[in-house]
């Protein structure tokens, strides 16, 4: 257990046992809009990301695959019809009203048979040891309060040679984009924020927490030092975002 | 993928090259059914200029193109982009894979079958431009689509036929398939005959050293 009571919220210094309690705020505030934002602050490009995050997880047919943080079920949807009928495909997050929404639209879209929704913390996963043959966790480690807990966690439900995948905000490779990127996350993306979803603050603490988040070598080294083979990040547009992979031997 | 690509720019082309392939999928059926019996097949398509990897894997409800797949794949290519082009537009896609550049691992006869599948799609227009025009306009232009595409595909071939009597019957500049075929046979005949005359002459120079020996 580690000894520091404190956490990120954002740029804030929060006390430890808070931060998933407001988090959870944040998200019962975005959830009803949270596509609609997605697409809006990523130009649609949210969607290219996911879609190389299903390619470099190798899922198949019969597969059984854990999407964590999975949200409105974006990557659980494409995930299902893989995986088939003989699969399985877990939808957690510890978001009731993220959860609600994504079970909702993945039954309406027919997405049903194989898909299972649990409410559940990363860090603390309730599911038997070596489950899972990938874990996906998409815009989701950033908010997690001990990120090391939850790397180990999932270490511990993935079966032997299965993938973990962690598509998350990283740091962009060049200056001037660092730049440009800066302008875009702390002046348009909480004004579109406010337009959009009526909600400055969520957005504010979005730009925030993405500054905060690990960079794609920090990252790397926390998953090979929770017990993670062969770990390798891709970046996209620029290290706007990274997609890490790591194996468990 | 080719590491030189960014993977964002890759994979949204190929995101959209999927959703046209398979909007074109969805208004030919015949196709569609016919890629089922493809399903859990998967292409790998190593394009060497430009630089470039494609998976394709048929699937229920259409097809999924891929930039990168570790798995075992069934087929494998590679070439240029212009031998793949060619192999697309092939009549004859087997004579195509044996006389052309491209560099073929794994079960042809898939390759074969996807080739002849996307290349004889029967796209059926009218109900998108019924759903957009309305049904007068959308069937009227749908019928002059098809009689469009009907006249160019006749015409097409009406000129390649013709085009292709001329070189050979009337400019004699190549000799025609049958009698090059044949031209082929007569010299693997031939092949044939000068391997035995060769066996039967080592057997006869043989048996003349023996006897020079003995002698």
């Amino acid at each position: 257990m580690s000894a520091k009571k404190t956490t990120h919220f954002g740029f804030k210094e929060v006390d430890k046992d808070a931060k998933a309690g407001m988090v959870a705020d944040v998200f019962h505030s975005v959830a009803s809009r949270y596509d609609l934002m997605n697409d809006l602050m990523s130009a649609g490009i949210h969607r290219v990301w996911k879609r190389f995050t299903i390619e470099l997880s190798g899922v198949r047919k019969g597969n059984s695959v854990l999407d964590i943080a999975g949200g409105t079920g974006d990557l659980a949807a494409k995930f299902s019809r893989i995986v088939g009928p003989e699969g399985r495909v877990v939808l957690a997050d510890i978001n009731q009203s993220m959860l609600e929404v994504g079970r909702d639209k993945l039954l309406d879209t027919g997405h049903q048979g194989n898909i299972e929704f649990v409410q559940a913390d990363a860090q603390f996963l309730p599911f038997p040891d070596d489950s899972f043959d990938c874990i996906t966790i998409a815009f989701g480690l950033r908010n997690v309060t001990e990120k090391e807990t939850a790397l180990r966690s999932m270490l511990r439900v993935l079966k032997p040679g299965g993938r973990l995948l962690v598509l998350e905000f990283s740091k962009p490779q060049s200056e001037l984009l660092s730049k440009a990127y800066d302008t875009y996350s702390f002046r348009i993306l909480p004004l579109m924020g406010k337009l959009v979803a009526n909600d400055a603050e969520s957005y504010q603490y979005l730009a925030e927490s993405i500054r905060v988040h690990p960079d794609q070598d920090t990252l790397k080294e926390m998953m090979q030092d929770a017990g993670f083979n062969r770990v390798e990040f891709h970046n996209m547009t620029g290290g706007i975002v990274a997609l890490h992979r790591g194996i468990k031997a | 993928m080719s590491s030189d690509i960014n993977p964002t720019l890759h994979t949204a082309g190929l995101a959209a090259a999927e959703a046209a392939l398979n909007r074109a999928l969805e208004l030919a059926p015949a196709g569609s059914r016919a890629l089922a019996k493809l399903e859990d097949s998967v292409f790998a398509l190593h394009c060497t200029a430009p630089e470039l990897d494609i998976f394709l894997q048929p699937a229920g409800d259409g097809i999924r193109l891929m930039g990168l797949y570790e798995g075992p794949v069934t087929t494998s290519i590679k070439g240029r982009a212009s031998d793949f082009a060619e192999l697309a537009a092939a009549s004859d896609p087997a004579a195509t894979l044996i006389n052309g550049h491209l560099e073929l691992h794994g079960d042809s006869a898939s390759l074969i079958e996807l080739q002849g599948i996307l290349s004889n799609l029967n796209v059926d227009w009218e109900a998108p431009l019924v759903d957009a025009l309305g049904d007068v306009a959308g069937h009227q232009l749908a019928e002059i689509l098809r009689r469009t595409f009907s006249w160019g595909k006749q015409a097409s071939a009406g000129l390649s036929r013709q085009l292709e009597e001329f070189i050979h019957e009337e400019a004699r500049l190549t000799p025609p398939k049958l009698e090059l075929e044949d031209f082929y046979q007569d010299v693997h005949e031939l092949e044939m005959r000068v391997e035995r005359l060769e066996s039967r002459t080592v057997r006869l120079r043989k048996r003349l050293q023996e006897q020079a020996s003995k002698v």
